[in-house]
């Protein structure tokens, strides 16, 4: 279980987090929607210990992870997997090489048992003919195919996902998303999901908690969050363009700032 | 005026962070170094030999090339002013000394910044846009040991290896010169070369090139390390890491010769 209590966090003058409270339960799949710029990948950096807040904590397994630093994050880090929104491949080095360097450096196995281990992820994800080739060589949807195998390297208890499906073709976004839905329910990885597509979520989510100018706007089942009065949660789920969520984010008034110019 | 104090403040606060930030890449680079060389199975996946060859040999032409010509130019110059007095005995002692002391370690030095240094910001800068140092980080891998201990061990090792080489070819380069064009006879040019060169002067000049290695591996990583957003950051990091290398190679050039010989 993860519990985030009270985040906030501020850059500059502006802030982006401002007292979010969420639980993601054990073994379930927790979807944070929210905006552009409503905080999500904030919230995100926050939660697998690669930001400090400015107040509030992020509790793991008894332990509060905004309280570690350097390598005191590391047991945490070994039971965690992370999906980076544009895959985070490291480009020097071949697909294999980048799905077996957390387990090289982790663990003391045989050459021999490593390279099975490699194709083993790599065939989760649909990709077993590609482990020589560089992530220069691969399409975007691929390369977010490989990292994914990557996050699982090390069989973690949890997987966190930045957007793990914006900018790909649908059939792409729903091979990501089944494969989700699957280690979930397959595997028992717990899954944390940030991202803006509600369809998904509605679709694979156990809980899904809604992010709007840096707190926490609902929670819920997917069910709880299409039953909502909220017009705020409304709009969001609709997509609606009209509504009480304002288009324009600019915070001078329109008349002045061009009267001033 | 009141603008101009403000921005030397402000410069000033500036590069005493990055001092202390520079200070503690080495320290953690030497103790993620040690930890690298007590590990037998770590120490063959981090292929120093490959940095060592990517750093150095790939320098070598550049180098020696550069080197010789310095040689050259030096003895026209010196047998230039020489010539009004008749000293060309003193020629070669001259360049030699010059050479091993001075020149030859801070020419390659500047070279091998210039090359080597600016991909080291570079690459790691890149690195760190595209959140690869993030996913290092999260994988419980220490972005030090990871990418900045082989450079480091392998600047250490090639640097001096470099100077040493481009030492013998700006004497080379002196020796061709006087020896065709000055008049100065073969033998006489190596028997003065060797009886003024002392083992100070190898010495002093191979501190210097393990030092001006130490500077061009902290800066060129401390700088990738420190840049936020897209692709111009990287190359300002870049530029950044090319002018703050060149000067403190220049400054704590000025500072040992001084220690040696002052």
């Amino acid at each position: 279980m993860i519990k985030a209590h009270g985040i906030k966090k501020n850059y500059g003058s502006h802030t982006v987090l401002n007292g979010t409270d969420f639980t993601a339960e054990r073994k379930k799949i927790t979807y944070i929607l929210g905006t552009s710029g409503g905080g999500k990948s904030t919230l995100l950096k926050i939660l697998i210990g690669a930001l400090k807040p400015d107040a509030g904590n992020v509790i793991f397994e008894e332990t509060d992870i905004t309280q570690l630093e350097g390598s005191k994050l590391d047991p945490f880090r070994k039971k965690i997997g992370m999906l980076f929104q544009h895959g985070a491949l490291l480009n020097s080095l071949t697909v294999g090489e980048n799905i077996s360097l957390p387990i090289r450096e982790h663990t003391h196995l045989d050459e021999n048992i490593i390279k099975i281990m490699v194709k083993m992820k790599l065939e989760l994800v649909g990709l077993r003919d590609f482990e020589d080739l560089y992530p220069g060589q691969l399409s975007g949807g691929m390369q977010k195919r490989v990292a994914l195998a990557r996050a699982l390297a090390l069989d973690p208890e949890v997987v966190f996902f930045d957007e793990p499906t914006s900018g790909l073709d649908p059939i792409v976004a729903a091979v990501i998303t089944k494969l989700i839905a699957d280690l979930n329910r397959v595997q028992g990885i717990t899954c944390i999901v940030v991202s803006h597509a509600v369809e998904e979520a509605m679709r694979i989510a156990d809980k899904i908690v809604i992010l709007y100018l840096g707190k926490v706007l609902a929670q819920g089942t997917p069910q709880e969050i299409k039953s909502s009065v909220d017009p705020l949660v409304q709009q969001f789920i609709t997509g609606s363009p009209d509504g009480p969520i304002a288009f324009h984010t600019s915070r001078k008034d329109f008349r002045e700032d061009l009267l001033v110019e | 005026m009141k603008k101009f104090v403000g921005y030397l403040g402000r410069t000033f606060i500036q590069f005493l962070q990055d001092l202390s930030s520079v200070y503690y890449l080495f320290q953690e680079t030497v103790v993620q170094a040690l930890i690298l060389f007590t590990n037998r199975k770590k120490l063959e996946e981090a292929r120093l030999l490959t940095h060592v060859y990517e750093i150095g040999t790939q320098s070598l032409l550049l180098v020696i090339t550069v080197a010789s010509l310095l040689g050259i130019a030096m003895t026209v110059l010196i047998s230039f002013q020489l010539k009004e007095v008749g000293g060309y005995s003193y020629i070669p002692g001259l360049v030699a000394v010059a050479i091993f002391r001075e020149m030859g370690p801070l020419i390659t030095a500047l070279i091998v910044t210039g090359r080597v240094g600016a991909a080291f910001t570079a690459r790691i800068g890149t690195m760190k846009v595209s959140e690869e140092i993030l996913a290092l980080e999260t994988m419980a891998i220490n972005p030090v040991r990871f990418l900045v201990v082989q450079r480091f061990i392998g600047l250490l090792l090639s640097l001096p290896a470099l100077t040493m080489l481009a030492n013998f070819a700006a004497v080379f380069g002196g020796f061709l010169f006087g020896s065709t064009r000055l008049g100065i006879r073969p033998d006489t040019y190596v028997r003065e070369t060797l009886e003024v060169l002392t083992f100070t002067d190898v010495f002093s000049g191979m501190m210097k090139a393990l030092v001006f290695a130490v500077i061009i591996v902290m800066i060129g990583c401390y700088r990738g390390f420190i840049v936020e957003g897209g692709a111009e950051e990287v190359g300002k990091a870049t530029m950044v890491s090319v002018v703050s290398s060149t000067l403190s190679i220049i400054v704590f050039d000025t500072f040992m010769t001084g220690a040696f010989y002052g």
